[in-house]
């Protein structure tokens, strides 16, 4: 092989004009600080939010005197609860050591995206489902509590718009495990 | 072999290190973003990203292979994460070196920046690992050194290095000359 047009590859290759960005241990230390915060406040988020909303179904259990109402509001709160744990068990991000080789870090990659296209794929059964429950009992105790045909086609307004944003949330996460299965199959056969 | 190879780990602190890295390496660490990420805003982030997760990394930095070694690990998983993550939005098609060798040369232009923007460009499609393969060719690392930093046997390193050799090979030679 003539080596010399390779050579003037690499020559041209390495003595591109470029700029060398220069940071400061300050500057790099604030920066990573910064995304370890935007991690920290995004799970605190999370985690605030789903204490509220147990909150806010524990004090509605506590003070609603009707049979079925509370039974609903107790499926909606172990229904969180599951939630919750599928979530912690299935859905944590593991972080991947930075200096591992290229074979190992593609490994690991393809294994996360297997990981999160399983947790999409399956959101009807670990997310939506354990819901279901306490929707139909809630509707089922309204109904039966306030027995007027204009509060049960409000009932039924309430429940077709859940049934709506459940539908929306299933094809939106079907569409992420289409996008996840992609690049899964871009990752394949490289190693 | 840098001055930074003749550094004991064990001798610097990880500031230090980081900061000879930079230095030794800087210019490199550019090229390299280059054929991560064509946009040049997203770039300067992406190269800042990369010179976090450096800074970061020689926290565990152990010795047990070299600054370079690690240096180029750290850079392209880096890279890596960002296309991945780029190809969430928006999705070009990656290709490997076979699929890449069997394109089309629209220009057999030589001239030095065609030749640039053309490696680029191509780097850009590369699939991950083919993708550490050339840029570490490029960089003038040996079979050896870039089986340490990808992983690959050596035997599969010197199969994909003959491919890319032939691809320059093709972009380079003016009219259809052959190099072998």
């Amino acid at each position: 092989m003539n080596e010399s047009p390779n050579n003037s590859v690499l020559e041209i290759w390495q003595s591109q004009p470029v700029e060398v960005t220069k940071m400061s241990a300050e500057v790099l230390r604030k920066r990573a600080n910064k995304l370890e915060h935007r991690v920290w406040w995004r799970n605190a988020r999370e985690y605030a939010a789903s204490l509220g909303a147990a909150v806010l179904l524990a004090y509605s259990f506590a003070t609603t005197h009707d049979l079925l109402s509370r039974v609903a509001f107790g499926l909606f709160f172990l229904g969180l609860i599951w939630i919750g744990v599928q979530l912690h068990r299935k859905g944590s991000a593991k972080s991947m050591p930075t200096a591992v080789d290229t074979v190992s870090s593609l490994r690991f990659y393809r294994a996360e995206l297997e990981r999160q296209r399983e947790l999409v794929s399956s959101i009807w059964s670990w997310y939506l489902a354990p819901l279901v429950p306490g929707f139909i009992v809630y509707t089922i105790g309204h109904a039966i509590r306030v027995p007027h045909p204009a509060a049960w086609a409000k009932l039924a307004l309430l429940d077709a718009m859940v049934a709506l944003m459940f539908l929306l949330i299933w094809r939106l996460n079907m569409r992420t495990a289409r996008c996840l299965d992609r690049m899964i199959h871009e990752l394949n056969g490289t190693n | 072999m840098s001055a930074i190879e003749t550094i004991p780990a064990r001798a610097s602190t990880p500031d230090e290190l980081y900061q000879d890295a930079a230095r030794a390496y800087g210019p490199a660490l550019e090229r390299l973003a280059r054929a991560y990420e064509a946009d040049p805003d997203l770039r300067r982030d992406l190269v800042q990203e990369i010179h976090v997760a450096l800074w970061r990394s020689f926290k565990t930095f152990d010795g047990r292979c070299s600054t370079r070694t690690w240096i180029y690990r750290v850079a392209h998983n880096v890279g890596a994460s960002h296309v991945l993550r780029q190809s969430r939005t928006c999705f070009p098609a990656l290709v490997g070196l076979e699929e890449l060798e069997n394109l089309p040369d629209t220009n057999s232009d030589p001239d030095r920046t065609h030749i640039l923007d053309r490696l680029l460009q191509l780097t850009q499609r590369l699939k991950p690992l083919d993708r550490h393969v050339i840029l570490s060719y490029l960089e003038g690392l040996d079979a050896a050194a870039i089986g340490e930093i990808t992983g690959l046997s050596t035997s599969n390193v010197a199969t994909k290095v003959h491919r890319i050799k032939h691809l320059l090979a093709r972009w380079f030679q003016q009219g259809g000359k052959s190099d072998e």
